[in-house]
């Protein structure tokens, strides 16, 4: 009986390690190359905070509000802002529909060519919403990381989808703190 | 037994409801102030309580507005203040509109209705002036008593509401790109979370300077220099004589009526007041009451009537000191009575009369309005603007303040009445108004909300007056907007609190709708306050849409 209970123990603590050196090494090991194009999904404002987040992190980043597959090309990442601006798209001559099937050519071509997918949520709570939801129920699965701003997050609904595709999930309080992240998850 | 019966009947002054949406009147007896903010509202009524008059807590609420909302209104804006003097009975019109600059082309758009580069799309800024020229003629404080709040609250700041922040990320661009990352209107260079700390001590510093200073230091001093600097490094035309020259006009109010009560607003180069007549005097031709507030009958006409406001605002609205407009003839009520006699009961028409008309439409709700009564019965009703949120995102090194972008508020169309002219004033859709019943104030109104202004405020008098509301009650209620382009008709924007049956009737009769949030400031965020003598009680009602909160004492 002791034997078991110490084997059990050993076995516990072997687990344990094993865990902790796996999550400190997803954390540690970075997971996106240089450079990255930077879109959003929804013609969001939170596009410019993440060209000025990847300008402070040093970052080779280039911005296209209109992204096309061919704006791929020499491009190692895509970084998806993810979130409806009914402001944005109306301002672009856009609607949902016509705004999800630009990004969606984008990201299958990027799967085509295995570049992989950064998702980010920066507007908070503003940013959710039926028309936000949508997107981020389209883009967020084929992400291989997401980083979002807790108050966009209040009901868990980007950890579920992240849990269920098994997707790094990073969160922070504000805008500014997606930094540290951001620096940790490219090369 | 006796005393019981004498002593005077108490008001019940309840909380605020936990949702702000709830409708909730603010109480007072002697005085109220409202207003976009409340630490504003605040200021403005310590003024009243340290025994300044209307026009005093009128300008000190300004002044506190720049410092609590600045993304609405501000000292580089302009606007209109009605003012009631109590014991002369006696309202007059205090018109700071912003004006352009004399060097200005005569082309500023481009293909897509953008002025570039953006200095150009800023105009003289009126609203110092206009503040300061109010209080000197009508107030008894001096400069540096009404900015004494603003000042403490520019210096301490405040926490940021999730109104701010959201309209702060909307307009992040534009700040970014004008204001760049150190700003104090990003917070290290990203918009402002709700609870941040805003703090503008630049702002703070601006306002010491004109104190000490008058206010030639804004249109003549250092800060004129500064101005005229942040302008045209940005692509813009204005010079030092611009600023020197420019001075607020004040005018008799424009008069009109709706059933019982009287309305006092204010005459171009707003199209507000004349608007809003104008379809007062048409629905007051249709039994509105019995059709009820939100039901398809009252929103379909209500629409066709402004379908046609707009096609005379196209066709005759401008800056009175350029060209003729026939204020008399359009608030008319046998004008209102040709229109109704067009209007078909069960379907939109086809065709508006029109002369041109530019299809240009701001989706922004910006703007500010302030509602002021003192212990005296003076009062004020203020709007103010810098335009579209964050103005032209455009700050004058070191000063803290934005400036206006104004001159999207002209046509881009040459041959319209509001085409732009060197020193004219853009059309405004403002509508600062005091209504009478029975020669008596009842009731202070306003509202920021660009086009949507004068549809917004109409609705509300129609819900106090012919739906029996409360004042805040008539505020919160669901709100509809539309009009007409090319003298064709524009869908219908609804909140979307009316019902489905309510639209799919709407959509039956053959009008296209789209439904927004159900509390949107695309239409507007009103403050008013109603005067009910007979309870002996003044209340004030403040938009939920926005940050409104009302002050009463």
């Amino acid at each position: 009986m002791k034997k078991i209970t110490l084997a059990a123990l050993f076995l516990f603590i072997f687990l344990i390690v094993v865990i902790f050196a796996q999550e400190r090494k997803e954390s540690a090991s970075p997971l996106f190359e240089q450079p990255l194009l930077i879109t959003s999904a929804g013609q969001n404002a939170e596009i410019l905070m993440a060209s000025v987040l990847a300008k402070r992190a040093g970052l080779d980043s280039k911005l296209s509000k209109f992204a096309s597959p061919k704006d791929l090309e020499n491009m190692k990442t895509i970084v998806l802002v993810l979130g409806a601006s009914s402001k944005g798209l109306g301002a672009a001559g856009l609607d949902l529909a016509k705004e999800k099937e630009r990004v969606n050519l984008v990201v299958e071509e990027a799967q085509k060519k295995n570049i992989p997918l950064l998702c980010l949520h920066l507007g908070g709570e503003a940013r959710r919403g039926p028309l936000s939801d949508e997107l981020i129920s389209a883009f967020l699965p084929f992400a291989k990381m997401a980083i979002v701003v807790k108050s966009g997050n209040k009901e868990g609904f980007i950890t579920k989808i992240c849990e269920k595709h098994n997707i790094a999930f990073v969160e922070v309080e504000k805008t500014a703190d997606v930094l540290t992240p951001l620096k940790e998850a490219f090369k | 037994m006796f005393s019981f019966y004498c002593r005077p009947r108490e008001i019940k002054i309840l909380e605020p409801p936990p949702d702000r949406h709830q409708p909730y009147n603010f109480v007072g007896k002697k005085g109220m102030v409202v207003a976009a903010h409340h630490l504003a509202a605040k200021a403005g009524l310590e003024m009243l309580k340290r025994g300044g008059n209307a026009i005093d807590a009128a300008v000190t609420t300004a002044f506190a507005l720049n410092a609590s909302e600045p993304f609405a209104s501000g000292i580089a804006g302009g606007g209109f203040m009605v003012i009631y003097l109590a014991s002369e009975k006696r309202i007059t019109v205090v018109d700071f509109r912003e004006k352009a600059p004399s060097g200005i082309p005569k082309e500023i758009f481009n293909d897509e209705g953008k002025i570039e580069p953006n200095g150009l799309a800023v105009a003289v800024p009126g609203a110092l002036a206009g503040w300061i020229y109010s209080l000197k003629k009508y107030g008894t404080k001096n400069l540096a008593d009404v900015t004494q709040e603003a000042i403490k609250i520019a210096e301490n700041g405040f926490a940021v509401s999730q109104t701010f922040s959201r309209i702060n990320k909307d307009q992040y661009e534009k700040i970014i790109t004008n204001a760049g990352e150190g700003t104090c209107y990003l917070n290290e260079g990203f918009p402002y979370e709700p609870g941040d700390l805003f703090r503008n001590p630049e702002l703070a510093r601006t306002l010491k300077l004109i104190v000490s200073k008058g206010i030639d230091e804004f249109y003549k001093g250092e800060l004129a220099q500064k101005i005229v600097k942040a302008v045209n490094e940005k692509g813009g035309v204005m010079s030092l004589k611009d600023l020197a020259l420019y001075e607020p006009v004040e005018h008799p109010a424009l008069k009109g009526n709706y059933k019982d009560y009287t309305l006092f607003s204010i005459p171009p180069p707003s199209s507000g007041g004349v608007h809003i007549i104008q379809i007062l005097n048409i629905i007051e031709n249709w039994p509105v009451k019995k059709w009820g507030p939100n039901s398809p009958a009252y929103i379909h006409h209500f629409c066709e009537a402004l379908r046609f406001v707009f096609a005379d605002r196209s066709r005759y609205l401008g800056d009175p000191d350029f060209i003729k407009i026939p204020v008399e003839e359009l608030i008319s009520k046998k004008h209102a009575k040709q229109i109704v006699s067009q209007i078909k009961p069960d379907s939109p028409l086809d065709f508006y009369p029109y002369f041109r008309f530019e299809e240009k439409e701001s989706d922004s709700g910006n703007t500010s309005h302030i509602c002021i009564i003192d212990e005296k019965g003076n009062i004020v009703s203020l709007t103010h603007s810098i335009n579209h949120f964050f103005g032209s995102g455009i700050v004058p090194e070191n000063t803290g303040f934005l400036l206006n972008n104004i001159m999207y508020d002209f046509s881009s169309d040459l041959n319209s009445p509001n085409a732009l002219r060197p020193y004219s004033r853009p059309l405004s859709s403002m509508s600062p108004l005091i209504m009478f019943k029975k020669e008596k104030p009842y009731l202070i109104l306003g509202s920021p909300g660009g086009t949507r202004i004068f549809s917004s405020l109409a609705q509300i008098i129609i819900n106090i007056i012919d739906f029996d509301m409360s004042l805040d009650e008539a505020i919160e209620a669901p709100r509809f907007f539309t009009y007409s382009a090319q003298g064709k008709p524009r869908s219908i924007s609804l909140e979307s609190r009316f019902s489905e049956k309510t639209i799919e009737t709407l959509k039956k009769m053959g009008h296209n709708v789209r439904i927004r949030e159900a509390f949107d400031k695309y239409f507007g965020g009103a403050q008013g306050v109603l005067i009910l003598k007979d309870k002996k009680v003044i209340l004030g009602g403040a938009d939920s849409r926005r940050d409104g909160h009302g002050e009463g004492y």
